[in-house]
């Protein structure tokens, strides 16, 4: 039994990507909560991963989930690119799955055009227009 | 002297330890989005703030991370094993309430973490003896009550060896 052929300990890992200057490839920074056993407080450890990106669409500060591949692929590389959790200036959130930046969303939501629809029928009511009576001069 | 911080009860063994979400083997990762401002987020806050280090402290291998003020609405996500993932909207909820829903979907319930310990103590039977690292008492002289070491107090005679083995011989005789 080859050291080669045991699989990865971290089977899906969720990071930021730091770097996309390899091709094909994006340095991913996971990072894990550590307790610090003095303290017994958890702070944030970081660890770098190495992903293949087939189709090279990461940015740099994209959120990323990672799938460990069966067999490495390189000395390094030993994760692929599941999904694209948040996109960089992208963000959909995915409750509504409308896009967002920060606490605002980007896109109207999908009530105010159904109430200006309501006001504009009631409003071509009230006008009355009707093809028999002729338009009175003035 | 009392601890530093605001809620320092949260960092002690005795709060961590007392954590009731143990999650199933399938979940890998945790993520928590929450924004730092606004009502409908304060009970993911204070989820994050008193539960989240509970939550870790009894599943060291799930990857929990936090992530503020990137959508309007607080949600969790859960990263299973075969790719599923699980939403949980938390807006307007009690962090108690996240923390019961939570274990309801996907924490090992009381019954099947009861069954765990229970195997986990019949695996290390008190009674045995054997080295420190893995039994409790190491030679029958450590018990109180019983004959103690002769390397630190001395038997009495009648109890050593070479008496017992001349008193065989004189009587054989």
């Amino acid at each position: 039994m080859s050291a080669r052929q045991a699989s990865v300990h971290a089977k899906w890992v969720i990071g930021q990507v730091i770097g996309t200057k390899m091709k094909k490839t994006a340095k991913v920074r996971v990072t894990r909560l550590v307790l610090d056993n003095y303290l017994l407080k958890y702070y944030n450890k970081r660890k770098t991963y190495f992903a293949h990106d087939a189709l090279e669409q990461c940015t740099i500060g994209d959120v990323v989930l990672l799938k460990a591949l069966p067999e490495k692929r390189s000395k390094h590389v030993k994760h692929e690119l599941s999904e694209v959790v948040f996109k960089v200036g992208q963000v959909v959130d995915p409750l509504t799955g409308m896009r967002v930046a920060g606490k605002q969303y980007l896109e109207p939501l999908a009530e105010s055009t159904e109430d200006a629809e309501v006001s504009l029928t009631e409003k071509l009511e009230q006008l009355n227009i009707t093809a028999s009576s002729p338009p009175s001069p003035s | 002297m009392p601890m530093k911080g605001r809620f320092p009860i949260r960092r002690t063994l005795e709060y961590l330890q007392k954590g009731e979400i143990v999650f199933k083997k399938s979940v890998k990762i945790m993520t928590v989005n929450y924004n730092t401002h606004g009502d409908l987020s304060e009970g993911a806050r204070k989820f994050v703030f008193f539960n989240i280090p509970q939550i870790q402290y009894k599943n060291p291998w799930v990857q929990i991370m936090m992530f503020k003020n990137m959508t309007p609405s607080p949600f969790v996500r859960f990263y299973l094993d075969d790719g599923e993932q699980v939403l949980v909207d938390v807006e307007g909820k009690h962090h108690k309430e996240i923390t019961h829903h939570v274990k309801k979907i996907l924490g090992k319930t009381d019954q099947v973490l009861e069954a765990e310990a229970l195997a986990k103590m019949e695996l290390s039977n008190p009674a045995n003896f054997g080295h420190k690292k893995y039994f409790l008492r190491e030679c029958m002289s450590e018990v109180e009550g019983q004959v103690p070491h002769p390397g630190l107090v001395p038997l009495p005679k009648e109890m050593t060896g070479k008496y017992r083995a001349k008193m065989a011989a004189t009587s054989d005789e």
